[in-house]
């Protein structure tokens, strides 16, 4: 995954970038969040979340971190931000939540660190 | 000939459309970067560019990763709006150029841009968070004709600063080999910095997006110069997308005239807008 554009021993800390294995290791999750864009999707995934993480053939690791809401886990497995968001904002946390918790905060103690409200 | 007349870059943030959707131009946390679009919505206005280049990126809606393009090209007399999960904003389609963009497809790839060109491309906030703000009167259609540029900044590798600067070069030359009379607007959307994943999250560089948009201007070349890692380290992970700007910056030539900067990011990310003219044209 060395090239001379990045260094990966070397990204500051709290980046992972999608590439390489975990790219691949993220891709069902991802196409699981890639689905919910359709109303059907998200309908199915919220009447039974058990039976579309079957579907789309998750690891267990991930059926774990989806079931608990580790959004930071998530990523650390090659799950992209763009397609999760739209699995956390459909369990109820929006972009600020979703990033307060990947920070290991409160959605309160992030927005205190910004210079709007995030209403 | 066609001519380019200028650049515009823009933030692209979904944040952003849901404003424009629900007519909240002064809202008071947004209002100096709602403002910032007024002086381009003025001189788009004025100029009324034929055609507008559109570099972006698609946010994992039209495109999934596992057949995923590097530069993706938009050929179709008319772009849908996506639904990104939220259903469709409330915009028409967007009206294309068919013939431009065939022929910007032609002279890109013999320009060693191997583009993949698409013939049905969903937009979405990628692309419909600027020109909403840029032309939000669209009640009797896009005034502009929009040719769509997808770039992939999300999975590694992704394409090199330089090479969004090469890709506006090779756009200069498409324009000016199109034989019609068309005056041509380009846009970059994106950042500036930003992260939004990982413990990083939040992550912003005013300073740096200061430097950027200084640099853009006056010494794109350095800018080209600088690695992804660069970019990754000084803006964030997710505001490395500013590359695109360079695309914009490099169709331009080095007699410009910068009309208009504005710089806002109170929040998540550091929002930033700049319009550069053509002097000559």
């Amino acid at each position: 995954m060395a090239g001379r554009q990045i260094d990966p021993d070397r990204l500051p800390h709290g980046t992972y970038l999608n590439t390489g294995q975990n790219a691949m290791q993220g891709l069902k999750v991802n196409r699981l969040c890639y689905d919910l864009r359709k109303q059907s999707e998200r309908d199915a995934f919220l009447a039974d979340p058990e039976a579309r993480m079957q579907h789309y053939e998750l690891a267990e690791a991930d059926r774990e971190l989806i079931r608990v809401r580790d959004w930071l886990g998530l990523v650390k497995r090659g799950a992209n931000v763009f397609p999760l968001l739209r699995l956390s904002q459909l369990c109820g946390d929006g972009l600020a939540g979703t990033g307060a918790q990947m920070r290991g905060q409160t959605l309160e103690q992030y927005l205190a660190t910004r210079q709007a409200s995030g209403k | 000939m066609a001519r380019i007349i200028g650049g515009m870059g823009s933030p692209h943030a979904p944040s952003i459309g849901a404003l424009i959707d629900a007519g909240d131009w002064d809202s008071p946390e947004w209002k100096t970067l709602m403002d910032g679009y007024r002086p381009m919505q003025d001189w788009l206005a004025h100029h009324k560019p034929d055609i507008a280049i559109l570099i972006y990126n698609d946010h994992v809606t039209s495109f999934f990763f596992d057949r995923y393009p590097t530069f993706a090209l938009s050929v179709a007399a008319e772009h849908p709006i996506a639904d990104e999960g939220f259903g469709p904003r409330p915009l028409p389609p967007v009206r294309g150029d068919w013939h431009f963009a065939w022929h910007l497809a032609h002279s890109l790839v013999e320009d060693e841009f191997d583009l993949t060109i698409c013939q049905d491309m969903p937009l979405d906030h990628g692309a419909l968070t600027p020109i909403s703000a840029l032309w939000p009167d669209h009640s009797k259609g896009w005034p502009t004709a929009i040719v769509p540029i997808a770039v992939n900044v999300l999975q590694f590798p992704v394409p090199t600063p330089r090479r969004l600067f090469r890709l506006g070069k090779a756009l200069r030359r498409a324009v000016e080999s199109y034989p019609e009379d068309k005056k041509v607007v380009i846009l970059g959307t994106g950042g500036l910095s930003h992260q939004l994943h990982g413990e990083r999250f939040g992550f912003k560089n005013p300073e740096w997006d200061h430097e950027f948009l200084s640099l853009l201007e006056r010494d794109p070349e350095s800018l080209a110069s600088l690695r992804t890692q660069d970019y990754i380290e000084r803006g964030g992970a997710e505001g490395a997308e500013v590359v695109m700007w360079l695309a914009m910056r490099g169709a331009l030539s080095d007699n410009i005239r910068k009309l208009h900067v504005n710089y806002h990011g109170p929040l998540h990310t550091g929002f930033a807008q700049i319009l550069l003219e053509e002097i000559g044209a």
